[in-house]
């Protein structure tokens, strides 16, 4: 129903930062399916899984893109589009790492 | 407060990452060494004929540069199929697949024409390669909407390749 994940990895930055947890679910789908500025979690074949932001629905095809922040960040302009399927959850909420 | 009573969780329970996967990816591909090394087994393979042909040529001295010639043909047609590779598998994606369904099977026929390139010394076969390797060049500019003309290489074997107009 809900999973905690920590999150590594600098491209979603100021947003989520490296160490931040996260709590994912995927109730929110079944009330409103996946949207374009939702933070989602998904399993990625090469890269395991990601936290990234959706940046455009192709619902009719059940695919979606995804970015980070950064312009470093690997996402969709490098793997293309994630099957919907393979979205693990949404971020629901976030345990933001206490500024030093 | 929150955090810290997780941050000491995780140390015991490893919670699983969600990693926000970052890079610095070069994104520098250009079809052109693909295409230079497919100018060059038709060079070598040119060489070899001239070579042949040539009757006043010591024993030892064919013997040295045929050795030379076959070396370089096998690295190029290799060095070819690398670089398609690289491209095929690093740069181009699914919407570039679907806009140019040709992509696999001419990949593949680059594949293996190289592999042929290095098991014969027949021109026709290397000229086909470079003719794959062109057509390979230009979808990847049309790709990056750079125009592309077709000249003849200023430099021997003087083959037709194709070069982004910048």
């Amino acid at each position: 129903m809900c999973r905690l994940l920590r999150v590594s990895g600098r491209s979603m930055e100021p947003l989520y930062r490296e160490g931040d947890f996260v709590v994912i679910s995927k109730i929110p789908f079944f009330f409103r399916p996946v949207q374009v500025g939702d933070t989602i979690v998904f399993r990625h074949r090469v890269f395991g899984v990601l936290v990234k932001m959706v940046a455009e629905t192709h619902h009719a095809n059940g695919e979606i893109f995804v970015t980070g922040i950064q312009p470093e960040s690997v996402d969709s302009k490098e793997f293309g589009a994630v099957r919907i399927r393979e979205v693990m959850g949404k971020v629901v909420w976030h345990i933001q790492r206490e500024k030093k | 407060m929150f955090y810290k009573i997780l941050d000491v969780a995780d140390r015991i329970l490893h919670f699983k990452r969600a990693s926000a996967h970052c890079d610095i990816p070069c994104g520098i591909y250009d079809p052109h060494q693909a295409q230079i090394a497919a100018l060059t087994v038709i060079r070598m393979v040119d060489l070899m004929g001239e070579l042949v042909a040539n009757e006043k040529v010591e024993k030892i001295d064919f013997n040295n540069s045929m050795a030379r010639y076959i070396a370089v043909k096998e690295e190029h047609a290799e060095l070819c199929k690398r670089e398609v590779r690289v491209i095929f598998g690093d740069y181009f994606k699914k919407e570039h697949v679907e806009k140019y369904p040709e992509l696999p099977t001419l990949t593949h026929h680059i594949f293996q024409l190289g592999s042929k390139c290095r098991q014969t010394a027949n021109r026709q076969t290397a000229l086909d390669l470079l003719g794959l390797v062109n057509r390979f060049a230009e979808i990847y500019w049309e790709t990056k909407a750079v125009p592309t003309k077709r000249v003849k290489a200023p430099y021997k074997p003087g083959e037709e390749i194709v070069y982004p107009i910048l």
